[in-house]
């Protein structure tokens, strides 16, 4: 269950960057001038466990950002957000892959980095490697790879990390036809285990097929939260 | 609290990173092994050959200074910028970003350890007897590692928002090479001044573990009691700058 109780994220946008002590000490007496930027604006909504939540706006409207709030990657400056269960955060496949190491080693690396243990690897190792077809390449090193196969990769380690919320962001948007069909029922399969899951997606109708419900973010805040189908058709009028 | 998992991430992530700083060269670990020893030959070229000795065995005394303080040197500037080097991961997942600085500190401790070993051989090579007070000098490579984590901790902190940070501290480190009696033995410094030399982490870990290595002349306990613990201010101090700055950092990069 994920309850978004009032959150509200700024940022504080500098109209001079100065990010050098030198800079810092040469101008110690002169304010920095700053925009705030509301990029989430007191927004509250409830998801229970199982569902699976749409969420589309337009380019700055806050989807990326929401996600990364729900991660915990960053704090909001008000508001409170409380989620229950292990969260796997989708917003980036193939975090911390090294082309100097093999597919094996990425594996333990990436899989840990998604809460997998030692232990757990192991024994998905098999089911990992199946997943991404990648055969005898495992253990040649990444940068041999052609980029499908890193993808494969990547993907085939996020989807067996073991978590209940899924924060996907535009993940299934890359690749060929086939490996969307299979990005597709692996989600689908998600919905069928009961786990909860936000999708941000420019793709209406992807959103429309896999998530009952949808949100439209507009400038921060929430336009409309509803069934899937009215809510992507407010969004195509405006 | 660091919990279990984020051992076993730290753990694979030190791992990993020692892994491929040598990946890359063809001799492989062999280099952080010879690095150490063509040293050596060099002091001894200059310190035996060349010039007089003041100290007995003054070329493992200068070796020690110089492996620690590389270690020094070395891993506070890996853990200065490991959260920023990492900023690709900090900014998709959430993980605790001490765990980033943990874990380069002990990748340059991995090799400080190596080098520790081809020291302990060219001791025994040279006729240093061991002693079962070398033991003991498990106390300053505990204080040694406790304080460089802490400064590390303080300048990643402070990174992310000034990137010039580095040109400063490796002029720092330049100086702190010859405030700290690395090349020269602590008696070549006035009496008078050991008040002010001793107010150096640094200097006093390096003197113990001269002591407990080579010298085999236990330093007192109250010596080594005050270096344990200046190392852990240092090392809370550090820290506790890590969490205030943290919530910042991912903004930042």
């Amino acid at each position: 269950m994920i309850k978004v109780d009032n959150v509200t994220k700024k940022f504080r946008i500098p109209h001079e960057k100065r990010n050098t002590v030198f800079e810092s000490l040469i101008n110690i007496f002169k304010p920095v001038n700053y925009e705030i930027f509301n990029a989430i604006n007191d927004i509250s909504f409830e998801v229970v466990a199982g569902e699976c939540i749409g969420v589309i706006g337009k380019n700055g409207s806050g989807k990326s950002t929401l996600l990364k709030l729900l991660a915990g990657i960053i704090r909001p400056n008000s508001g409170n957000i409380e989620i229950n269960g292990d969260i796997v955060p989708f917003l980036e496949l193939g975090l911390g892959f090294s082309g100097e190491l093999t597919g094996r080693d990425n594996i333990y690396l990436n899989g840990m980095l998604l809460g997998l243990t030692k232990k757990e690897i192991d024994k998905k190792f098999q089911e990992i490697v199946d997943f991404s077809e990648l055969g005898n390449f495992i253990d040649t090193k990444l940068k041999k790879y052609s980029s499908g196969m890193h993808l494969r990769l990547a993907f085939s380690i996020a989807i067996h990390a073991k978590g209940d919320v899924y924060l996907v962001d535009e993940v299934i948007a890359v690749g060929d036809n086939e490996f969307k069909e299979k990005c597709f029922d692996v989600f689908m399969n998600f919905k069928k285990q009961g786990k909860t899951i936000i999708f941000v997606s420019h793709s209406l109708d992807t959103i429309e097929e896999i998530c009952e419900k949808t949100i439209l973010l507009e400038r921060g805040k929430i336009r409309y939260f509803g069934k899937s189908k009215p809510v992507i058709g407010k969004y195509l009028q405006s | 609290m660091l919990t279990k998992k984020d051992l076993i991430l730290i753990k694979k992530i030190s791992f990993v990173d020692f892994k491929l700083r040598f990946n890359s060269s063809v001799l492989g670990f062999v280099w952080s092994l010879l690095n150490p020893l063509l040293m050596l030959m060099v002091l001894f070229v200059v310190f035996s050959l060349l010039l007089k000795s003041p100290v007995e065995n003054y070329s493992l005394f200068v070796l020690l200074g110089i492996i620690s303080w590389n270690f020094f040197s070395v891993c506070t500037m890996n853990g200065m910028v490991s959260i920023l080097n990492k900023a690709s991961l900090i900014n998709k997942v959430y993980f605790k970003k001490e765990i980033l600085v943990i874990a380069s500190c002990l990748t340059a401790f991995y090799s400080f350890l190596l080098n520790l070993v081809v020291f302990f051989i060219i001791m025994l090579i040279s006729g240093v007897s061991f002693h079962y007070t070398n033991l003991y000098y498990l106390i300053p490579l505990f204080s040694l590692f406790i304080l460089t984590l802490g400064i590390s901790f303080c300048l990643s902190a402070f990174y992310t928002k000034f990137r010039d940070l580095n040109e400063i501290w490796t002029v720092l480190l330049q100086a702190g090479f010859f405030l700290a009696p690395i090349i020269y033995p602590i008696s070549m410094i006035p009496e008078n001044y050991f008040k002010f030399y001793f107010l150096n982490p640094f200097s006093r870990i390096l003197t113990e573990s001269r002591d407990f290595l080579i010298t085999q002349s236990a330093p007192s306990i109250r010596f080594v009691a005050i270096t344990v613990a200046m190392s852990i201010i240092i090392f809370l101090f550090g820290y506790i700058i890590f969490r205030i700055r943290e919530p910042k950092m991912v903004e930042e990069l």
